[in-house]
């Protein structure tokens, strides 16, 4: 029993070992910096809740958050929806749309946006040729290049688990609703809906929480016109050595993420939308 | 509701059709960009030419960066697939509560964003002297990495019988020749799925690589990254276009191990 016991230990030791390593012993000596300012053990955090400044970040983070989550579950629909419906070749064709995406790097697909969001670029040359604007469009270095890039690199993670949640729907139970009389907007708002919800949730909930430690993405499309917290935190690290507010700028990071899994997770069914992908 | 009605059908498949559009021509726009003749990124290029291709070949700076990127990735695997395959094995011996918490701990590295993982790990590697060097961002690659071969893996034991193992015990088999003979063959395309998703994690990761980086330590998504900034060339889109070949390589040789085990679960 004991050599069984001493066989696991061996097994799950070393992978344990360097997980305590490389990410326990280095997070807790970051977090540890943020109690370090010579102003006051807690100092830090209060620079960060007193700013203006580091509110209107916080503030830009969350709504731009909030704005991908809402836009991800619109545009994921119809893919969803259609990938719950499709047979053969072309289920096979949308499918790998939606996977191609996850194996490309985040930083190629930014650098592609750069491209093609530039004021010369092909979108604003499409615009004005077509006569729908007379002047390049602003769509880099704001929010609108920011929302645009988030939402390609995040959309997946919305898509799958809310396909997977309508492949699973009955189809008896839409047969039957439709049977005993009830529209179409009544199947779906009282069946239809309610079974996809799981998924919807699972997938918001992690664009969401994604988008809130987004770092590439942002700090390339929207540069310093929409600077989120990640940008916030490697600017304190990078270009001001300010290591006792990355630190707390990071501890509060990590904790909104965290009460935010612990909270979906008790509210909804969530790990639904995760086994889905 | 079974079937809509036909306009809600089209509308469907349109809108479905725009996304998927959406979501895939952006990536291929690089390639063209790539091929342009002139000195500045424009799309369609109006003439066409590999100069940049010998360019980011001619150029030592370009040229190292896709080594180390290769050299990272292969650390990276290697102690990510090592680690990660013990693991997985090793959770299967325990149960309850404690296995609850030891899974956490092991996926924690994809829950805590990378920009915070990141920082804490470029703070530990300047004390140990680690920052700049490539061993250090291959350990950080193959923490971000260690996740996936962990679920890789499991999954992939999920089809091996605790019986057989039993009936190999019960036969005289001692551990090392149950895991060779019954375990190992079994959970392979677990083992081979892990390391391909830990390899083009490590090949394209920027946010641990840029702050671990030194100046001659740079991988490619961190040459990229600078010069972005620097200069906005083609020579870009050629890196980028080597990143994207090697995606979909990868992405073809992980559909055919996960075509294969989904035949054995059958």
């Amino acid at each position: 029993m004991s050599r069984r016991h001493l066989e696991t230990a061996c097994l799950l030791g070393p992978a344990l070992v360097v997980l305590a390593l490389l990410f326990v012993v280095p997070l807790a000596r970051l977090f540890s910096l943020a109690f370090t300012d010579p102003a006051g053990p807690f100092a830090t955090f209060g620079i960060l809740a007193e700013s203006s400044v580091y509110r209107q970040v916080m503030w830009n983070t969350f709504v731009v958050a909030v704005v991908v989550t809402v836009l991800c579950a619109l545009l994921a629909w119809p893919v969803a929806y259609v990938l719950s419906r499709l047979k053969g070749v072309w289920f096979a064709v949308a499918l790998y749309g939606v996977l191609f995406p996850f194996w490309i790097s985040v930083l190629v697909r930014t650098f592609a946006w750069m491209m093609l969001l530039e004021r010369n670029g092909p979108i604003n040359r499409l615009l004005m040729s077509t006569g729908l604007t007379d002047a390049p469009l602003a769509l880099l270095f704001n929010n609108v290049g920011v929302l645009i890039g988030m939402i390609h690199i995040l959309l997946p993670y919305m898509i799958l688990p809310l396909y997977g949640a309508m492949i699973r729907i009955d189809r008896r139970l839409l047969l039957a609703s439709d049977g005993l009389g009830a529209g179409l907007l009544d199947t779906f708002r009282r069946i239809y809906l309610p079974l996809c919800l799981p998924g919807l949730a699972g997938g918001a909930t992690f664009v969401f929480l994604l988008s809130l430690g987004f770092f590439i993405t942002p700090a390339l499309l929207g540069g310093s016109n929409a600077i989120t917290l990640s940008m916030l935190i490697a600017s304190f690290v990078n270009d001001r050595l300010a290591w006792s507010l990355a630190a707390a700028g990071s501890m509060a990071l990590l904790a909104i993420v965290l009460v935010l899994m612990a909270l979906t997770a008790r509210l909804l069914p969530v790990e639904k939308g995760f086994f889905a992908r | 509701m079974n079937r809509l009605p036909l306009l809600l059908r089209i509308a469907a498949n349109a809108g479905a059709s725009l996304v998927l559009a959406f979501l895939v021509l952006p990536i291929l726009a690089v390639v063209p960009a790539s091929f342009n003749k002139a000195s500045f990124i424009y799309l369609p290029p109006r003439a066409w030419s590999d100069v940049w291709y010998e360019r980011f070949l001619a150029d030592p700076e370009w040229r190292s960066s896709l080594f180390n990127s290769i050299e990272v990735a292969t650390l990276a695997t290697v102690i990510a697939v090592v680690l990660g395959t013990l693991a997985a094995i090793g959770l299967r011996r325990i149960d309850g509560r404690l296995r609850t918490i030891v899974t956490g701990l092991f996926l924690a590295p994809m829950i805590v964003p990378v920009i915070v993982t990141a920082v804490a790990l470029y703070r530990s590697a300047l004390d140990v002297g680690l920052s700049g060097t490539i061993l250090g961002m291959s350990l950080g690659h193959a923490l971000l990495a260690l996740p996936f071969v962990v679920i890789n893996v499991g999954i992939a034991l999920r089809a091996v019988d605790d019986n057989w193992l039993k009936a190999a015990a019960g036969l005289g088999a001692g551990p090392w020749t149950i895991f060779r003979t019954v375990t190992l063959p079994n959970i392979v395309p677990g083992i081979v799925g892990g390391a391909i998703f830990s390899f083009i994690t490590s090949f394209d990761e920027v946010i641990v690589a840029v702050f671990m980086a030194g100046y001659s330590s740079k991988t490619l998504p961190v040459k990229i990254w600078e010069s972005i900034r620097l200069e906005f060339t083609p020579v870009i889109a050629v890196a980028a276009t080597v990143m994207i070949a090697l995606a979909i390589v990868l992405f073809a040789l992980a559909q055919i191990v996960s075509s294969r085990t989904g035949g054995r679960a059958q």
